[in-house]
């Protein structure tokens, strides 16, 4: 057990903090990203991949500091961990290289969250398919040339690989609370070749429940970033911030709340850091779910607790959009909901849970 | 970063399960899981002498004292595993607080006359900290050592003293100086229990338990030798301690013991309830998570950094899920709560208030941590 970080693991941490510190708003990150090799993180190694799970979350981390509004999490370890366990490198590389953007299409509407409620169907058209349905929230769609969409063939969830500019592809999208582009997509009798399997019709839905397990640690440690600035910087606010002649840091009632904001804080980081070091013992799917699932519900708690007290304790200049603050709490709120919310989660937990190993952590 | 266990560790956790299984009594590991009945003074003996036979009763001292030269991880393994086993927890008072003070401050004379004992279980501890007029404020203790010639006289009452009853010692924190600021006149002095003058006297608490104990010095004598450190250095010995009694709060593998008896009740008594279960797995992830921070802890003692200012991160949250269990037990049970699972709760109330109260480690996070 070594919770040390190697020099490679610092030097990454390092160089996207810095990064994050210079990036500027509305300026593509992408080709900095490609060029650094941060797209080829947890891709195998022939094709110039590196690291796994750790340098995910320590990217991730980095990126919420900053507040940095990439497609890490929706396009590198959603799709990315698709297309690595589906095999397809003739699809990976060209992401990897910043070449092909991604986005991947899983949720449904009424489907809360859940991966395996899949109403979009497809249906076999000579060597290739044809798909119909409708996805909600496809995270990051608008750059996208590539959409992976789940659907239903037969009675198995299969995973296809659907070109955006398609015939009979239309997305809606919309801008969300934090900036983040978001896509609802119809897709109406949409002729795919036969290439466009990703994986084959057996594997699609546990292809999909380990990219979701690996993009949900992600966004926990994406999260951590966040609540650990909002922390950081209320404790300075109240600090500099005077009322009745004194700094109102100096009131038991704040200190106390930012006392708990700082256990919830220190709860999360345990829990992203738990579940990316388990994901990368490469465990058991039910051991994986079980981690991740975990991660997720302790980050919602621990951010709400976190994001809405930091707004609190701020007063006024928290409810103001010219101040930084807010712009954390959305994108912190966002990231509660995104790929699962707590009850999602808890369930999955749970339902994971049931033929556990006695031991609390894996062996 | 790796969070896998080497082939040695799960050999030693094999050999943990092997051993609670096989030399923990019966009666007592019945006591331990049903809850139903207070353990006795002998029950604690009976497991302190077959661990201590065994060599693993003092995890946290150094080999030359007797302990195990365990790393941290394997004393993680030793507590989850003795609390699998539903072994009992030893009391804390000697093992685990005034032994490391000895061993740290003491001189050779009191760690060759107290480390033994308490390593051999032949004489308990108990811990005379609280006043009627000083708990939180601990500093603002009144009970008076007054030094005369080769003695201190020592005059005052302590509270709340969980085991006094049992008790052949009594680590005392007395005012040796009133006319300088209150944390500098303090000093740490051993005190033997059958000293003409001392009076215990059992406090009942809301759950009908007798636990703990008011103690009463008058003109109690007690050798000038029996100083730990300097006169006027208890202070320092004080809140060393407390931040090792933090660490052993959090209770984490009493909180697995409790989170597997709530699983074992619902089951028995045939209570299938999914807002129940909701609440049960939440509370199980925030144990998760709090169990890796005390890995993470571990692993910076492992290092070389003694428990600091974090440990007070354990302290409330494992004491706030004891009490959430507890909680969820009586909620499950609803117009049926047995006596067991209201006793307990009722107990359990204590956690949030003893070894520093959750606001007071709230007011060292904040201080200390975030320097507010």
């Amino acid at each position: 057990m070594d919770f040390a970080l190697s020099p490679e693991q610092a030097l990454i941490r390092d160089s996207v903090a810095r990064f994050a510190a210079e990036a500027n708003a509305g300026e593509d990150p992408w080709p900095t990203f490609a060029e650094l090799g941060w797209l080829a993180i947890g891709a195998p190694e022939d094709l110039g991949g590196f690291g796994g799970p750790l340098e995910t979350m320590l990217v991730a981390e980095q990126l919420g500091r900053g507040l940095v509004a990439a497609p890490f999490v929706s396009q590198v370890v959603f799709a990315g961990t698709i297309l690595r366990a589906a095999g397809r490198t003739d699809l990976l590389e060209p992401l990897t290289l910043g070449e092909r953007r991604f986005a991947v299409a899983y949720e449904e509407p009424g489907a809360r969250y859940d991966p395996a409620r899949v109403a979009a169907t497809v249906r076999r058209d000579g060597a290739g398919y044809v798909l119909d349905g409708t996805k909600a929230r496809v995270l990051d769609a608008a750059t996208a040339s590539t959409i992976v969409a789940s659907a239903r063939l037969g009675d198995d969830v299969a995973l296809f690989a659907v070109p955006a500019d398609a015939a009979g592809v239309s997305p809606a999208p919309y801008a969300a609370e934090d900036g983040h582009d978001v896509s609802t997509m119809r897709f109406e009798a949409v002729r795919l070749g036969a290439d466009a399997a990703i994986g084959d019709a057996t594997n699609g839905a546990a292809i999909l429940e380990c990219a979701l397990d690996h993009a949900v640690a992600a966004l926990c440690a994406e999260a951590l970033g966040i609540m650990t600035v909002m922390l950081e910087t209320t404790v300075a606010y109240t600090k500099q911030r005077v009322q009745f002649n004194v700094p109102i840091g100096s009131f038991q009632s704040l200190q106390h709340r930012m006392a708990e904001m700082f256990v919830e804080c220190e709860l999360a980081r345990s829990a992203a850091t738990r579940a990316a070091m388990i994901l990368d013992g490469e465990p058991e799917p039910h051991e994986r779910a079980r981690a991740a699932s975990a991660a997720k519900v302790q980050i919602a708690r621990s951010g709400r607790f976190v994001g809405q007290n930091a707004i609190q304790l701020h007063g006024g200049i928290g409810m103001s959009e010219e101040a930084r603050i807010g712009h954390y709490f959305k994108r912190l709120t966002v990231l509660e909901r995104l790929l699962g919310d707590a009850a999602f989660h808890r369930e999955r937990y749970a339902s994971a849970a049931a033929g556990r190993p006695r031991v609390g952590t894996p062996s | 970063m790796n969070l896998a266990y080497t082939d040695e560790e799960r050999a030693f956790r094999e050999e943990v399960r092997a051993f609670v299984a096989e030399r923990l009594p019966d009666d007592i590991r019945r006591k331990v899981r049903d809850g139903e009945e207070a353990l006795v003074k002998d029950d604690y003996y009976r497991w302190h002498r077959e661990l201590h036979a065994k060599g693993w009763v003092a995890p946290g001292w150094p080999r030359a004292y007797g302990g195990t030269g365990w790393t941290p991880v394997q004393r993680h393994i030793f507590a989850e595993e003795s609390a699998y086993g539903w072994a009992p927890r030893l009391l804390p008072f000697g093992l685990q607080m005034v032994g490391p003070v000895i061993i740290t401050f003491g001189n050779d004379a009191q760690r060759e006359r107290h480390l033994p004992p308490i390593a051999s279980g032949e004489e308990f501890w108990c811990q005379g900290y609280s006043e009627p007029g000083s708990g939180s404020d601990l500093a603002s203790l009144q009970t008076r050592a007054e030094r005369h010639g080769d003695a201190y006289v020592i005059n005052g009452t302590k509270t709340w003293i969980t085991a006094a009853q049992w008790a052949d010692w009594m680590f005392v924190l007395a005012r040796t100086d009133p006319t300088v600021p209150k944390h500098a006149g303090i000093s740490f002095i051993l005190c033997d229990m059958r000293t003409p003058g001392i009076t215990v006297r059992p406090i009942v608490t809301i759950d009908g338990g007798a636990e703990i104990n008011e103690v009463h010095f008058e003109n109690v004598e007690v050798p000038v030798e029996n100083r730990i450190g300097e006169e006027g250095d208890g202070w320092k010995c004080a809140t060393f301690l407390l931040e090792f009694e933090r660490t052993g709060t959090a209770g984490i593998p009493y909180c697995r013991q409790q989170a597997q008896a709530v699983r074992d009740l619902l089951r028995e008594e045939r209570i299938d309830d999914p807002f129940i279960a909701e609440r049960l797995a939440e509370i199980e992830i925030r144990l998760e998570a709090l169990a890796f921070t005390e890995l993470r802890v571990l692993a910076a003692e492992a290092a070389g950094n003694r428990p600091g200012p974090e440990s007070s991160i354990l302290k409330i949250t494992g004491t706030e899920i004891q009490q959430q269990l507890s909680e969820l037990a009586l909620d499950a049970l609803g117009p049926y709560a047995e006596h067991k699972a209201m006793a307990r709760y009722l107990n359990l109330r204590k956690t949030s208030i003893y070894a520093g109260s959750n606001e007071i480690q709230k007011n060292i996070i904040a201080k200390r941590i975030l320097k507010l």
